[in-house]
């Protein structure tokens, strides 16, 4: 109930100024309030932060089909990626896309897991 | 990020012009992959289909060989014998052997603690994939190439991370890493004047040799540093060497933003023309790097641990691409190790949050003295090679070579262990001042 009076009041001395031609003041009496109601969502306590699970899944099932189709397709692997030459793009490429992909499911899980960096403040 | 990005791009696009410099050494010249079609036992001569051609050539047996040695219709690496004559085959490696559980689980297990040693102390895991992969049956230049492979994308994973941290210095990283490959470069040429002049044996020898010397006498130093640290030394002090060298001011001086130092060119172009002429010597450039960042140009441990991820990562990549090229990399091989360490590698990241600066010298001090110890068990059987001492008895060389392996087992046993006892302990720490403070603040 408060926060409604003050938000009433606020809007109402914004457009005071905004009538007498002061805007800038108007905007950013309004930007205020903007901070003021974001701030809680902006900073939440780590106990409340939502993990990223769908991430994990996703990029998890997609590592992991990735693994799969390596595993299931060797022969064929094992010819085109050593053919030297300009197909040395090719085991360098995977690479470096299975690491973001790879690399993306491990610190999903990481941060699952509750494994997180220390805050330096 | 975006900066970031555009200057590792940059360098990308510059390293193609050092074009005869390799990360690890060259790949290996006189070798040819395919199939053999056929044998012939009483002529020892073979079929060989080339790959990527279509006709077959013919090839001669070596002095050491048998016909037996020879798969039919399995794909093979061939070294020939230049010295004996044309196609004449001196020795015949399976290119991909095949991927038993067993062998996946090993290389799963590897991966993840040489990634925890690589995310804390910036180097490492190479200098014990490749032999454990070469244990595991792998032939190697193949361990090399596949290691190599898997070695750019981690360290590039691992330097993010540690750059979110705010940890990575990037112009520091890429001075170092400009001046590593020119080092490289001159590596390469002295360990070519000693292999035509001591040949093979000569060339073990000298690898070795820097090898026990290098570990030995920088792991020792930074384990005498840690230890005055752990006891109340100041945290925050540079070395003595770092304040002199910072004292000289031959422009072009370079003020390095993250690791906090002003210092002349002069002084960071000789660290790097070490770590690159090293990673061509030892494959393990990072055992100089970092101790030289710390201690000559006098950034802290954890700076210099993460910068060194960003020359891995530079290094790595254009070693990567000349392995490629040559199509030695066992992609099988590359992404089984990166499962394990893509997570070893960001949990390593994730404990230099957590750790003071001399657990970091701790964990790199002890790896490189128990590496140096592998590496030594070896310098008996190198010297009888080159007949300066007597030749060593069986027993002796398989207890050495044992001793060698495990050692270097123990090293990343030992390190691993050191992480993780001292991150669980940071973080418990963290959680108990996180709840003191919300006790304080909330009543």
């Amino acid at each position: 109930m408060k926060t409604g009076v003050n938000s009433f009041d606020r809007h109402m001395t914004a457009a005071a100024f905004a009538e007498a031609g002061e805007f800038d003041t108007a905007t950013e009496l309004l930007q205020e309030q903007k901070d003021a109601v974001k701030k809680p969502k902006k900073a939440p306590s780590p106990a409340t932060r939502k993990k990223p699970y769908t991430g994990m899944i996703i990029f998890g099932a997609l590592s992991l089909s990735g693994y799969a189709a390596l595993m299931t397709h060797q022969g064929w692997v094992g010819e085109e990626f050593t053919m030297g030459g300009w197909h040395a793009a090719y085991p360098v490429v995977t690479a470096v896309i299975f690491s973001f992909i790879h690399g993306a499911f491990a610190s999903n899980m990481l941060t699952i897991l509750g494994i997180e960096p220390k805050n330096k403040k | 990020m975006k900066k970031l990005f555009l200057i590792i791009m940059g360098v990308m696009l510059i390293l193609p012009m050092v074009t005869s410099a390799f990360a690890g050494g060259p790949p290996p010249k006189d070798v040819m992959k395919g199939v053999f079609i056929s044998v012939d036992d009483t002529a020892r001569t073979t079929e060989f289909k080339k790959s990527g051609s279509e006709g077959t050539t013919q090839l001669v047996l070596g002095e050491s060989m048998v016909p037996a040695d020879i798969r039919i219709n399995k794909k093979v690496m061939v070294s020939l014998d230049k010295h004996a004559g044309e196609n004449v085959i001196k020795s015949v490696d399976i290119m991909f052997m095949d991927l038993k559980v067993s062998k996946i689980v090993a290389l799963l297990i590897i991966g993840l603690i040489g990634g925890l040693l690589s995310g804390f102390i910036g180097s490492g895991g190479a200098f014990v994939l490749t032999p454990a992969m070469m244990t595991l049956g792998v032939p190697g230049a193949i361990a090399v190439a596949s290691n190599m492979c898997h070695k750019f994308p981690k360290a590039m994973v691992g330097a993010y991370k540690r750059y979110k941290y705010g940890q990575a210095d990037i112009k520091l990283g890429l001075v170092m890493a400009v001046t590593a490959i020119i080092g490289v470069q001159i590596g390469i040429q002295i360990q070519k004047y000693i292999l035509n002049h001591f040949g093979n044996a000569g060339s073990n020898l000298y690898v070795s040799f820097v090898f026990m010397v290098v570990l030995v006498f920088v792991g020792g130093y930074v384990l005498y540093d840690a230890y005055k640290l752990s006891k109340g030394g100041d945290e925050t002090k540079t070395s003595k060497l770092a304040l002199r060298m910072q004292q000289i001011k031959i422009p072009p001086m370079i003020h390095f933003k993250v690791a906090k130092i002003t210092i002349s060119a002069w002084v960071t172009i000789p660290v790097g023309l070490f770590t690159g002429m090293l990673a061509a010597t030892i494959a393990v450039g990072g055992f100089i790097g970092v101790p030289g960042m710390i201690y000559v140009c006098g950034a802290s441990a954890v700076v210099a641990s993460a910068t060194e991820l960003i020359i891995a990562f530079i290094m790595g990549a254009w070693g990567s691409i000349q392995w490629g090229l040559s199509g030695l990399i066992d992609i099988r091989l590359t992404l089984l190790i990166l499962a394990g360490s893509l997570i070893g590698v960001q949990l390593g990241a994730l404990g230099t949050t957590y750790v003071k600066d001399y657990m970091i010298k701790l964990v790199m001090a002890s790896t490189m003295l128990i590496v140096a110890v592998s590496r030594g068990a070896k310098i008996p059987g190198y010297l009888a090679d080159l007949n300066l001492v007597a030749p060593v008895k069986p027993q002796l060389a398989h207890t050495l070579a044992q001793v060698s392996f495990w050692a270097l087992v123990a090293a990343l046993a030992s390190a691993a262990l050191i992480i993780s006892v001292a991150m669980f302990r940071g973080m418990a720490q963290a959680k108990m001042e996180a709840q003191t403070e919300h006790i304080v603040s909330h009543g």
